[in-house]
Protein backbone atom coordinates (compact mmCIF):
# COMPACT_ATOMS: atom_id res chain seq x y z
CA UNK A 1 0.00 0.00 0.00
CA UNK A 2 2.92 2.49 0.92
CA UNK A 3 4.52 1.34 -2.01
CA UNK A 4 1.50 2.39 -4.26
CA UNK A 5 1.45 5.36 -2.03
CA UNK A 6 5.05 6.66 -3.01
CA UNK A 7 3.86 5.85 -6.74
CA UNK A 8 1.01 7.99 -6.95
CA UNK A 9 2.95 10.95 -5.14
CA UNK A 10 5.71 10.82 -7.63
CA UNK A 11 3.57 10.42 -10.81
CA UNK A 12 1.46 13.61 -9.90
CA UNK A 13 4.87 15.25 -8.88
CA UNK A 14 5.80 14.21 -12.42
CA UNK A 15 2.84 15.47 -14.17
CA UNK A 16 3.02 19.06 -12.87
CA UNK A 17 6.89 18.98 -13.33
CA UNK A 18 5.91 18.81 -17.17
CA UNK A 19 4.15 21.53 -18.93
CA UNK A 20 2.27 18.95 -20.94
CA UNK A 21 -0.12 18.46 -17.57
CA UNK A 22 -0.45 22.49 -16.99
CA UNK A 23 -0.97 23.23 -20.68
CA UNK A 24 -3.36 20.53 -20.94
CA UNK A 25 -5.43 22.16 -17.39
CA UNK A 26 -5.23 25.18 -19.11
CA UNK A 27 -6.94 24.41 -22.32
CA UNK A 28 -9.95 22.22 -20.52
CA UNK A 29 -10.23 25.34 -18.31
CA UNK A 30 -10.72 27.66 -20.70
CA UNK A 31 -12.08 25.77 -23.31
CA UNK A 32 -15.10 24.63 -20.83
CA UNK A 33 -15.01 28.34 -19.53
CA UNK A 34 -16.05 29.60 -22.79
CA UNK A 35 -18.68 26.90 -23.98
CA UNK A 36 -20.50 27.56 -20.26
CA UNK A 37 -20.58 31.16 -20.90
CA UNK A 38 -22.04 30.65 -24.31
CA UNK A 39 -24.64 28.03 -22.78
CA UNK A 40 -25.33 30.75 -20.34
CA UNK A 41 -25.78 33.92 -23.21
CA UNK A 42 -28.38 30.44 -25.10
CA UNK A 43 -30.13 30.16 -21.72
CA UNK A 44 -30.60 33.58 -21.94
CA UNK A 45 -31.97 34.18 -25.14
CA UNK A 46 -34.31 31.56 -24.82
CA UNK A 47 -35.31 32.79 -21.51
CA UNK A 48 -36.47 35.49 -23.17
CA UNK A 49 -38.63 33.57 -25.81
CA UNK A 50 -40.09 31.68 -23.46
CA UNK A 51 -41.03 34.58 -21.51
CA UNK A 52 -42.22 36.31 -25.15
CA UNK A 53 -44.48 33.50 -25.67
CA UNK A 54 -45.90 34.46 -22.00
CA UNK A 55 -45.21 31.56 -20.44
CA UNK A 56 -44.74 31.60 -16.53
CA UNK A 57 -41.84 29.74 -14.81
CA UNK A 58 -38.42 28.89 -16.38
CA UNK A 59 -36.66 26.60 -18.33
CA UNK A 60 -34.86 24.28 -16.41
CA UNK A 61 -31.31 25.69 -15.89
CA UNK A 62 -29.19 23.24 -14.89
CA UNK A 63 -30.62 21.04 -17.81
CA UNK A 64 -29.18 23.74 -20.39
CA UNK A 65 -25.92 25.36 -18.99
CA UNK A 66 -24.37 22.68 -16.23
CA UNK A 67 -25.27 19.64 -17.99
CA UNK A 68 -23.78 21.00 -21.83
CA UNK A 69 -20.65 22.24 -20.17
CA UNK A 70 -19.88 18.75 -18.54
CA UNK A 71 -20.91 16.80 -21.33
CA UNK A 72 -18.43 18.89 -23.46
CA UNK A 73 -15.74 18.52 -20.87
CA UNK A 74 -16.11 14.70 -21.41
CA UNK A 75 -15.53 14.71 -25.11
CA UNK A 76 -12.52 17.30 -24.20
CA UNK A 77 -11.34 14.65 -21.62
CA UNK A 78 -11.46 11.93 -24.96
CA UNK A 79 -8.80 14.28 -26.55
CA UNK A 80 -7.06 14.75 -23.31
CA UNK A 81 -6.75 11.82 -21.36
CA UNK A 82 -4.74 10.08 -24.21
CA UNK A 83 -2.15 12.41 -23.58
CA UNK A 84 -1.83 12.31 -20.12
CA UNK A 85 -1.91 8.74 -19.49
CA UNK A 86 0.46 7.51 -22.54
CA UNK A 87 3.78 8.94 -20.91
CA UNK A 88 2.46 6.22 -17.52
CA UNK A 89 4.91 3.23 -18.15
CA UNK A 90 5.62 3.46 -22.18
CA UNK A 91 7.73 6.90 -20.94
CA UNK A 92 9.88 4.74 -18.56
CA UNK A 93 10.38 2.33 -20.98
CA UNK A 94 11.65 4.38 -23.41
CA UNK A 95 13.35 6.55 -20.93
CA UNK A 96 15.36 3.54 -19.33
CA UNK A 97 13.87 4.19 -16.03
CA UNK A 98 11.92 1.03 -16.37
CA UNK A 99 14.55 -1.50 -15.27
CA UNK A 100 14.46 0.53 -12.00
CA UNK A 101 10.35 -0.36 -11.00
CA UNK A 102 10.65 -3.39 -12.22
CA UNK A 103 13.81 -4.62 -10.31
CA UNK A 104 12.12 -3.01 -7.20
CA UNK A 105 10.23 -5.37 -4.98
CA UNK A 106 6.99 -4.45 -6.62
CA UNK A 107 4.14 -6.96 -8.13
CA UNK A 108 2.84 -5.61 -11.39
CA UNK A 109 -0.48 -4.86 -9.73
CA UNK A 110 1.34 -2.43 -7.58
CA UNK A 111 2.94 -0.64 -10.15
CA UNK A 112 -0.47 -0.44 -12.13
CA UNK A 113 -2.02 1.11 -9.11
CA UNK A 114 0.31 3.31 -7.51
CA UNK A 115 0.34 4.41 -11.51
CA UNK A 116 -3.34 4.94 -11.68
CA UNK A 117 -3.68 6.31 -8.63
CA UNK A 118 -1.68 9.12 -9.48
CA UNK A 119 -3.44 9.56 -12.72
CA UNK A 120 -6.49 9.54 -10.58
CA UNK A 121 -5.59 12.12 -8.35
CA UNK A 122 -4.61 14.64 -11.55
CA UNK A 123 -7.76 13.58 -12.67
CA UNK A 124 -9.45 14.79 -9.27
CA UNK A 125 -7.69 18.39 -9.57
CA UNK A 126 -8.45 18.63 -13.39
CA UNK A 127 -12.57 18.00 -12.20
CA UNK A 128 -12.15 20.54 -9.04
CA UNK A 129 -11.25 23.12 -10.86
CA UNK A 130 -14.00 22.63 -14.11
CA UNK A 131 -16.07 22.71 -10.79
CA UNK A 132 -15.57 25.93 -10.18
CA UNK A 133 -17.08 27.48 -13.69
CA UNK A 134 -20.86 26.36 -12.43
CA UNK A 135 -20.47 28.06 -9.21
CA UNK A 136 -21.10 31.35 -10.72
CA UNK A 137 -24.85 30.74 -10.91
CA UNK A 138 -25.33 30.14 -7.47
CA UNK A 139 -25.69 33.62 -6.64
CA UNK A 140 -27.98 34.49 -9.43
CA UNK A 141 -29.87 31.17 -10.32
CA UNK A 142 -31.12 28.59 -7.74
CA UNK A 143 -29.13 25.59 -9.77
CA UNK A 144 -30.16 22.09 -9.07
CA UNK A 145 -26.96 21.12 -7.17
CA UNK A 146 -27.69 16.95 -7.07
CA UNK A 147 -27.66 17.04 -10.93
CA UNK A 148 -24.66 18.93 -10.81
CA UNK A 149 -23.07 16.91 -8.12
CA UNK A 150 -24.31 13.37 -10.05
CA UNK A 151 -22.56 15.26 -13.23
CA UNK A 152 -19.70 15.71 -12.00
CA UNK A 153 -19.72 12.13 -10.17
CA UNK A 154 -20.34 11.02 -13.73
CA UNK A 155 -17.15 12.85 -15.54
CA UNK A 156 -14.98 11.84 -13.15
CA UNK A 157 -16.24 8.07 -13.57
CA UNK A 158 -15.66 8.78 -16.98
CA UNK A 159 -12.25 10.45 -16.89
CA UNK A 160 -11.02 7.60 -14.89
CA UNK A 161 -12.47 5.09 -17.22
CA UNK A 162 -10.85 6.86 -20.19
CA UNK A 163 -7.54 7.29 -17.97
CA UNK A 164 -7.25 3.07 -17.20
CA UNK A 165 -8.03 2.62 -20.98
CA UNK A 166 -5.00 4.64 -21.75
CA UNK A 167 -2.85 3.19 -19.10
CA UNK A 168 -3.70 -0.41 -20.70
CA UNK A 169 -2.50 0.89 -23.79
CA UNK A 170 0.54 2.57 -21.99
CA UNK A 171 1.89 -0.56 -20.70
CA UNK A 172 2.16 -2.28 -24.29
CA UNK A 173 3.90 0.30 -26.07
CA UNK A 174 7.69 1.59 -25.95
CA UNK A 175 6.30 4.64 -27.87
CA UNK A 176 4.12 7.11 -25.81
CA UNK A 177 2.61 8.41 -28.98
CA UNK A 178 1.36 4.73 -30.58
CA UNK A 179 0.08 4.85 -26.42
CA UNK A 180 -2.03 7.64 -27.17
CA UNK A 181 -3.04 7.14 -30.87
CA UNK A 182 -4.42 3.34 -29.65
CA UNK A 183 -5.79 4.67 -26.23
CA UNK A 184 -7.77 7.53 -28.61
CA UNK A 185 -9.21 4.98 -30.92
CA UNK A 186 -10.31 2.56 -28.58
CA UNK A 187 -12.13 5.62 -26.13
CA UNK A 188 -13.34 7.30 -29.32
CA UNK A 189 -15.06 3.67 -30.15
CA UNK A 190 -16.32 2.86 -27.19
CA UNK A 191 -18.06 6.77 -27.01
CA UNK A 192 -19.85 6.07 -30.33
CA UNK A 193 -20.41 2.37 -30.18
CA UNK A 194 -24.40 2.28 -29.72
CA UNK A 195 -24.63 4.52 -33.46
CA UNK A 196 -24.74 1.09 -35.33
CA UNK A 197 -26.98 -0.10 -32.76
CA UNK A 198 -29.59 2.57 -33.14
CA UNK A 199 -30.36 0.76 -36.50
CA UNK A 200 -30.33 -2.75 -36.27
CA UNK A 201 -32.46 -3.08 -33.17
CA UNK A 202 -33.01 -6.14 -30.99
CA UNK A 203 -30.07 -7.88 -28.82
CA UNK A 204 -27.46 -6.30 -30.84
CA UNK A 205 -28.58 -3.05 -30.27
CA UNK A 206 -28.87 -3.66 -26.34
CA UNK A 207 -25.56 -4.78 -26.37
CA UNK A 208 -24.14 -1.85 -28.30
CA UNK A 209 -26.13 0.37 -26.22
CA UNK A 210 -24.75 -1.13 -23.04
CA UNK A 211 -20.67 -0.93 -23.91
CA UNK A 212 -20.99 2.96 -24.88
CA UNK A 213 -19.60 4.83 -22.65
CA UNK A 214 -21.70 7.98 -24.31
CA UNK A 215 -24.77 6.79 -22.66
CA UNK A 216 -23.67 5.53 -19.56
CA UNK A 217 -22.42 8.91 -18.79
CA UNK A 218 -25.81 11.16 -20.11
CA UNK A 219 -27.59 9.02 -17.21
CA UNK A 220 -25.29 11.09 -15.05
CA UNK A 221 -25.59 14.17 -16.59
CA UNK A 222 -29.54 14.04 -16.36
CA UNK A 223 -28.84 13.58 -12.52
CA UNK A 224 -29.45 9.98 -12.67
CA UNK A 225 -27.33 8.03 -10.60
CA UNK A 226 -27.62 4.07 -11.00
CA UNK A 227 -25.93 0.94 -9.67
CA UNK A 228 -25.96 -0.17 -13.28
CA UNK A 229 -24.04 2.73 -14.54
CA UNK A 230 -21.65 2.60 -11.85
CA UNK A 231 -20.88 -1.09 -12.55
CA UNK A 232 -20.35 -0.32 -15.91
CA UNK A 233 -17.53 2.40 -15.26
CA UNK A 234 -15.90 -0.23 -12.48
CA UNK A 235 -15.93 -2.80 -14.85
CA UNK A 236 -14.08 -0.66 -17.53
CA UNK A 237 -11.55 0.89 -15.22
CA UNK A 238 -10.42 -2.70 -13.81
CA UNK A 239 -10.13 -4.53 -17.70
CA UNK A 240 -7.40 -1.76 -18.48
CA UNK A 241 -6.00 -2.07 -15.02
CA UNK A 242 -5.94 -5.82 -15.64
CA UNK A 243 -4.85 -5.79 -19.24
CA UNK A 244 -2.01 -3.44 -17.87
CA UNK A 245 -0.91 -5.94 -15.03
CA UNK A 246 -1.34 -9.04 -17.72
CA UNK A 247 0.84 -6.99 -20.26
CA UNK A 248 3.75 -6.11 -17.85
CA UNK A 249 3.35 -10.32 -16.79
CA UNK A 250 3.51 -11.41 -19.95
CA UNK A 251 6.18 -8.60 -20.77
CA UNK A 252 9.41 -10.83 -18.52
CA UNK A 253 8.55 -13.93 -20.40
CA UNK A 254 8.73 -12.85 -23.79
CA UNK A 255 11.07 -10.07 -23.28
CA UNK B 1 31.01 -20.55 6.23
CA UNK B 2 29.82 -19.39 2.81
CA UNK B 3 26.49 -19.12 1.40
CA UNK B 4 25.23 -19.10 -2.03
CA UNK B 5 23.71 -15.70 -3.06
CA UNK B 6 23.33 -16.04 -6.44
CA UNK B 7 22.38 -19.47 -7.99
CA UNK B 8 21.54 -20.07 -11.37
CA UNK B 9 21.23 -23.85 -12.31
CA UNK B 10 20.02 -24.96 -15.91
CA UNK B 11 19.20 -21.40 -16.50
CA UNK B 12 17.96 -21.92 -20.78
CA UNK B 13 16.53 -18.53 -21.85
CA UNK B 14 14.80 -18.79 -25.55
CA UNK B 15 13.34 -15.06 -27.95
CA UNK B 16 11.32 -17.33 -30.14
CA UNK B 17 13.69 -19.63 -31.99
CA UNK B 18 16.72 -17.96 -30.70
CA UNK B 19 18.61 -19.25 -27.55
CA UNK B 20 19.96 -16.48 -26.12
CA UNK B 21 21.27 -18.64 -22.83
CA UNK B 22 21.72 -22.13 -23.19
CA UNK B 23 22.05 -23.95 -19.70
CA UNK B 24 23.86 -21.70 -17.50
CA UNK B 25 25.15 -22.82 -14.29
CA UNK B 26 26.88 -19.91 -12.28
CA UNK B 27 27.33 -19.30 -8.43
CA UNK B 28 28.24 -16.75 -6.90
CA UNK B 29 28.71 -16.70 -2.65
CA UNK B 30 28.18 -13.99 -0.26
CA UNK B 31 30.90 -11.16 -0.39
CA UNK B 32 32.14 -12.13 -3.42
CA UNK B 33 32.96 -10.28 -6.77
CA UNK B 34 32.36 -12.02 -9.55
CA UNK B 35 33.44 -10.57 -12.73
CA UNK B 36 31.25 -11.63 -15.88
CA UNK B 37 32.71 -11.62 -18.90
CA UNK B 38 31.85 -12.26 -22.63
CA UNK B 39 32.08 -10.66 -26.01
CA UNK B 40 28.73 -8.03 -26.89
CA UNK B 41 25.61 -10.64 -28.13
CA UNK B 42 27.09 -13.39 -25.48
CA UNK B 43 24.43 -13.49 -22.77
CA UNK B 44 26.05 -11.04 -20.25
CA UNK B 45 22.66 -8.68 -20.09
CA UNK B 46 19.90 -11.51 -20.17
CA UNK B 47 21.84 -13.07 -17.45
CA UNK B 48 21.38 -9.97 -15.71
CA UNK B 49 17.72 -9.24 -16.31
CA UNK B 50 16.85 -12.00 -15.45
CA UNK B 51 18.40 -12.26 -12.18
CA UNK B 52 16.69 -8.64 -11.56
CA UNK B 53 13.49 -10.46 -12.62
CA UNK B 54 13.17 -8.12 -16.04
CA UNK B 55 13.03 -11.52 -17.59
CA UNK B 56 11.82 -14.91 -16.74
CA UNK B 57 14.02 -17.52 -17.82
CA UNK B 58 12.70 -20.39 -20.38
CA UNK B 59 13.82 -23.47 -18.36
CA UNK B 60 16.07 -23.24 -14.90
CA UNK B 61 15.94 -21.90 -11.58
CA UNK B 62 17.21 -18.93 -10.24
CA UNK B 63 17.55 -18.07 -6.57
CA UNK B 64 19.07 -14.96 -5.11
CA UNK B 65 19.66 -15.00 -1.13
CA UNK B 66 17.80 -18.39 -1.34
CA UNK B 67 14.94 -16.81 -2.76
CA UNK B 68 13.52 -18.61 -5.71
CA UNK B 69 13.13 -15.90 -7.99
CA UNK B 70 10.16 -17.78 -10.06
CA UNK B 71 8.05 -18.54 -6.72
CA UNK B 72 8.29 -15.62 -5.26
CA UNK B 73 9.81 -12.83 -7.79
CA UNK B 74 8.86 -9.91 -5.46
CA UNK B 75 10.54 -10.97 -2.42
CA UNK B 76 13.53 -12.18 -4.42
CA UNK B 77 13.56 -8.56 -5.84
CA UNK B 78 13.83 -7.21 -2.04
CA UNK B 79 17.07 -9.00 -2.55
CA UNK B 80 18.82 -7.04 -5.60
CA UNK B 81 20.64 -3.49 -6.88
CA UNK B 82 20.64 -4.03 -10.58
CA UNK B 83 22.51 -1.26 -12.49
CA UNK B 84 21.08 -1.75 -16.11
CA UNK B 85 23.58 -0.44 -18.91
CA UNK B 86 22.05 2.57 -19.65
CA UNK B 87 21.56 4.32 -15.87
CA UNK B 88 17.79 4.67 -15.05
CA UNK B 89 17.40 8.19 -14.37
CA UNK B 90 14.61 10.69 -13.84
CA UNK B 91 15.73 13.81 -15.20
CA UNK B 92 13.75 16.33 -13.17
CA UNK B 93 14.40 14.86 -9.56
CA UNK B 94 17.24 15.89 -7.76
CA UNK B 95 19.79 13.50 -6.44
CA UNK B 96 18.88 13.04 -3.46
CA UNK B 97 14.97 12.77 -3.90
CA UNK B 98 15.73 10.18 -6.78
CA UNK B 99 17.80 7.91 -4.43
CA UNK B 100 15.29 8.44 -1.46
CA UNK B 101 12.02 7.26 -4.07
CA UNK B 102 13.92 4.79 -5.06
CA UNK B 103 14.72 3.63 -1.30
CA UNK B 104 11.21 3.88 -0.21
CA UNK B 105 9.85 1.93 -3.20
CA UNK B 106 12.50 -0.93 -1.83
CA UNK B 107 11.25 -1.36 1.44
CA UNK B 108 13.70 1.09 3.34
CA UNK B 109 11.74 2.14 6.72
CA UNK B 110 11.10 5.82 6.52
CA UNK B 111 12.90 6.46 9.52
CA UNK B 112 15.97 5.59 7.72
CA UNK B 113 15.49 6.78 4.37
CA UNK B 114 17.60 10.13 4.62
CA UNK B 115 20.71 7.53 6.63
CA UNK B 116 20.34 5.46 3.63
CA UNK B 117 20.63 8.18 1.04
CA UNK B 118 23.20 9.84 2.70
CA UNK B 119 25.35 6.99 3.16
CA UNK B 120 24.77 5.79 -0.87
CA UNK B 121 25.31 9.64 -1.69
CA UNK B 122 28.55 9.48 -0.04
CA UNK B 123 29.58 5.94 -1.10
CA UNK B 124 29.26 7.13 -4.62
CA UNK B 125 30.85 10.71 -4.34
CA UNK B 126 27.58 12.46 -5.08
CA UNK B 127 27.06 14.53 -2.08
CA UNK B 128 28.43 17.85 -3.55
CA UNK B 129 25.72 17.23 -6.00
CA UNK B 130 22.63 15.90 -3.93
CA UNK B 131 20.28 18.95 -5.32
CA UNK B 132 21.31 19.29 -8.51
CA UNK B 133 18.61 17.52 -10.83
CA UNK B 134 19.78 14.84 -12.74
CA UNK B 135 19.51 15.87 -16.26
CA UNK B 136 22.42 18.43 -15.56
CA UNK B 137 24.61 16.07 -14.46
CA UNK B 138 27.68 14.74 -16.39
CA UNK B 139 27.33 11.16 -17.69
CA UNK B 140 29.75 10.65 -15.18
CA UNK B 141 27.46 11.67 -11.86
CA UNK B 142 24.65 9.81 -13.54
CA UNK B 143 26.49 6.53 -13.89
CA UNK B 144 27.62 7.37 -10.22
CA UNK B 145 23.77 8.20 -9.29
CA UNK B 146 23.03 4.42 -11.28
CA UNK B 147 25.29 2.74 -9.13
CA UNK B 148 23.72 4.78 -6.00
CA UNK B 149 20.10 3.37 -6.53
CA UNK B 150 21.35 -0.36 -6.74
CA UNK B 151 22.57 0.63 -3.79
CA UNK B 152 20.38 2.60 -1.53
CA UNK B 153 18.54 -0.45 -0.02
CA UNK B 154 21.66 -2.25 0.93
CA UNK B 155 20.60 -5.20 -0.99
CA UNK B 156 21.89 -8.83 -0.50
CA UNK B 157 23.24 -8.79 -4.43
CA UNK B 158 24.16 -6.09 -6.55
CA UNK B 159 24.41 -6.80 -10.30
CA UNK B 160 26.19 -4.26 -12.37
CA UNK B 161 25.93 -4.04 -16.22
CA UNK B 162 29.42 -2.18 -17.14
CA UNK B 163 29.39 0.49 -14.33
CA UNK B 164 32.29 2.37 -15.57
CA UNK B 165 31.35 2.85 -19.54
CA UNK B 166 31.39 6.61 -19.99
CA UNK B 167 33.69 7.79 -16.99
CA UNK B 168 36.71 9.13 -17.06
CA UNK B 169 40.03 8.11 -15.59
CA UNK B 170 39.78 9.09 -12.09
CA UNK B 171 36.22 8.18 -11.57
CA UNK B 172 36.42 4.69 -13.13
CA UNK B 173 39.57 4.22 -10.29
CA UNK B 174 36.81 5.55 -7.65
CA UNK B 175 33.92 3.49 -9.00
CA UNK B 176 36.32 0.08 -8.91
CA UNK B 177 37.78 0.86 -5.49
CA UNK B 178 34.01 1.39 -4.76
CA UNK B 179 33.16 -2.28 -6.02
CA UNK B 180 36.24 -3.87 -4.35
CA UNK B 181 34.41 -2.35 -1.32
CA UNK B 182 30.87 -3.62 -1.83
CA UNK B 183 31.94 -7.24 -2.04
CA UNK B 184 32.13 -8.62 1.66
CA UNK B 185 28.91 -7.49 2.63
CA UNK B 186 27.62 -7.70 -0.66
CA UNK B 187 27.66 -10.36 -3.24
CA UNK B 188 28.69 -8.78 -6.56
CA UNK B 189 27.73 -9.77 -10.33
CA UNK B 190 29.58 -7.39 -12.52
CA UNK B 191 29.70 -7.54 -15.96
CA UNK B 192 31.98 -5.77 -18.42
CA UNK B 193 34.37 -5.60 -21.24
CA UNK B 194 37.34 -4.10 -19.54
CA UNK B 195 39.59 -6.38 -18.68
CA UNK B 196 41.84 -4.54 -16.62
CA UNK B 197 39.05 -3.63 -14.49
CA UNK B 198 38.15 -7.62 -14.04
CA UNK B 199 41.64 -8.13 -12.32
CA UNK B 200 41.12 -5.18 -9.78
CA UNK B 201 37.87 -6.20 -8.87
CA UNK B 202 36.82 -9.43 -8.88
CA UNK B 203 38.15 -12.58 -7.30
CA UNK B 204 36.73 -14.22 -9.50
CA UNK B 205 35.43 -14.82 -13.41
CA UNK B 206 33.07 -16.24 -14.91
CA UNK B 207 33.54 -16.10 -18.76
CA UNK B 208 30.02 -16.15 -21.19
CA UNK B 209 30.20 -16.66 -24.87
CA UNK B 210 27.66 -17.89 -27.01
CA UNK B 211 24.98 -18.25 -24.49
CA UNK B 212 27.48 -20.48 -22.56
CA UNK B 213 29.32 -20.79 -19.60
CA UNK B 214 32.88 -21.02 -21.00
CA UNK B 215 34.99 -20.48 -17.76
CA UNK B 216 34.08 -20.26 -14.36
CA UNK B 217 37.34 -20.09 -12.08
CA UNK B 218 39.42 -17.85 -10.35
CA UNK B 219 41.38 -15.66 -12.31
CA UNK B 220 44.68 -17.52 -11.50
CA UNK B 221 43.86 -21.26 -12.34
CA UNK B 222 42.31 -19.38 -15.41
CA UNK B 223 45.63 -18.01 -16.38
CA UNK B 224 47.07 -21.15 -15.42
CA UNK B 225 44.52 -23.46 -17.40
CA UNK B 226 44.67 -21.28 -20.63
CA UNK B 227 48.86 -20.87 -20.96
CA UNK B 228 49.73 -24.13 -19.48
CA UNK B 229 53.31 -22.58 -20.26
CA UNK B 230 55.12 -19.11 -19.43
CA UNK B 231 54.70 -16.97 -22.34
CA UNK B 232 56.99 -13.66 -22.67
CA UNK B 233 56.27 -10.50 -25.28
CA UNK B 234 59.60 -9.49 -27.07
CA UNK B 235 60.66 -6.66 -29.25
CA UNK B 236 63.21 -6.44 -31.45
CA UNK B 237 65.65 -3.22 -32.61
CA UNK B 238 66.86 -5.27 -35.71
CA UNK B 239 65.82 -9.21 -35.93
CA UNK B 240 65.40 -10.65 -39.83
CA UNK B 241 62.25 -12.78 -38.71
CA UNK B 242 60.25 -14.81 -36.94
CA UNK B 243 62.30 -18.19 -37.57
CA UNK B 244 65.48 -16.75 -36.35
CA UNK B 245 63.33 -16.82 -33.04
CA UNK B 246 61.65 -20.57 -34.10
CA UNK B 247 65.23 -21.47 -33.51
CA UNK B 248 66.27 -20.36 -29.99
CA UNK B 249 66.33 -23.38 -28.17
CA UNK B 250 62.88 -23.97 -25.93
CA UNK B 251 60.85 -21.74 -27.79
CA UNK B 252 57.74 -23.74 -28.63
CA UNK B 253 56.26 -21.25 -30.47
CA UNK B 254 55.89 -17.88 -31.92
CA UNK B 255 53.11 -15.32 -32.95
CA UNK B 256 53.23 -12.06 -34.77
CA UNK B 257 52.03 -9.33 -31.97
CA UNK B 258 51.83 -4.85 -32.61
CA UNK B 259 55.76 -4.28 -33.53
CA UNK B 260 56.71 -7.46 -31.42
CA UNK B 261 56.55 -11.00 -31.10
CA UNK B 262 54.87 -13.59 -28.13
CA UNK B 263 56.84 -16.50 -27.80
CA UNK B 264 55.67 -19.51 -26.23
CA UNK B 265 58.06 -21.38 -24.34
CA UNK B 266 58.19 -25.45 -24.33
CA UNK B 267 57.06 -27.32 -20.84
CA UNK B 268 60.10 -27.37 -18.74
CA UNK B 269 62.44 -25.16 -20.30
CA UNK B 270 63.40 -21.53 -20.02
CA UNK B 271 64.54 -20.17 -23.48
CA UNK B 272 65.02 -16.31 -21.82
CA UNK B 273 68.80 -16.45 -21.02
CA UNK B 274 69.41 -17.80 -24.86
CA UNK B 275 67.01 -15.36 -26.15
CA UNK B 276 69.54 -12.56 -24.40
CA UNK B 277 72.40 -14.11 -25.10
CA UNK B 278 71.26 -14.42 -28.77
CA UNK B 279 70.29 -10.95 -28.59
CA UNK B 280 73.51 -9.36 -28.25
CA UNK B 281 75.88 -12.22 -29.96
CA UNK B 282 73.84 -11.41 -33.62
CA UNK B 283 72.58 -7.96 -32.80
CA UNK B 284 68.82 -8.30 -32.54
CA UNK B 285 69.02 -5.40 -30.13
CA UNK B 286 66.21 -6.08 -27.62
CA UNK B 287 64.19 -2.97 -26.45
CA UNK B 288 61.56 -4.86 -24.72
CA UNK B 289 61.14 -8.50 -22.46
CA UNK B 290 57.65 -8.86 -20.29
CA UNK B 291 55.86 -11.88 -19.33
CA UNK B 292 52.63 -12.20 -21.35
CA UNK B 293 51.19 -14.82 -18.92
CA UNK B 294 48.55 -12.12 -17.42
CA UNK B 295 47.50 -11.16 -20.18
CA UNK B 296 43.30 -11.44 -19.93
CA UNK B 297 42.64 -10.23 -23.18
CA UNK B 298 44.69 -13.56 -24.41
CA UNK B 299 42.98 -15.24 -21.65
CA UNK B 300 39.56 -14.29 -23.06
CA UNK B 301 40.30 -14.18 -26.73
CA UNK B 302 41.45 -18.04 -26.01
CA UNK B 303 38.77 -19.23 -24.56
CA UNK B 304 36.27 -17.67 -26.98
CA UNK B 305 37.86 -18.18 -30.06
CA UNK B 306 38.57 -22.03 -28.84
CA UNK B 307 34.74 -22.40 -28.06
CA UNK B 308 34.37 -21.42 -32.15
CA UNK B 309 37.05 -24.04 -33.27
CA UNK B 310 35.07 -26.63 -31.88
CA UNK B 311 31.39 -25.82 -33.20
CA UNK B 312 33.12 -25.01 -36.43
Amino acid sequence: MNAILTLAVREVRGMFHSPLAWTLLAVLFSICAYMFNASLLNYQIQMMEYQAYGMRGALPLTERTIAPMLGNAAVLLLLIMPLLSMRLIAEEKRQGTWPALASSPLSPMVIVLGKYLGLLFFIAIAIGVLAIIPLALYPYGNPDTGQFLAGVVGLFLTAAAFGSVGLAASSATENPNVAAVASFGVLLLLWIVSWMGNASGGTLDKALAYFSLMNHYQNFLTGLVSSADLVYFVLLSASGLLFARHRLLAERIQG
Amino acid sequence: MTETMIHLSGVTRKFGSVKALDNIELQVQRGEVMGFLGPNGAGKTTTMRILAGLLAPTEGSVAVAGVDVLEDPVEARARIGFLPENPPIYGEMTVEEYLGYLASLRRVPKGQLGGAVDRAMERCGLTAVSNRLLRNLSKGYRQRAGIAQAIVHAPDVVILDEPTVGLDPIQIREIRELIRELGGEHSVLLSTHILPEVRMTCGRVAVIHQGRIVADDALENLEKRVHGSVAHFVRFGALPDADALRRVAGVAGVTAREDGWLITSAPASDPVPELLRLSVAQGWNLRELTPAGGNLEDIFLQLTTREEKENA
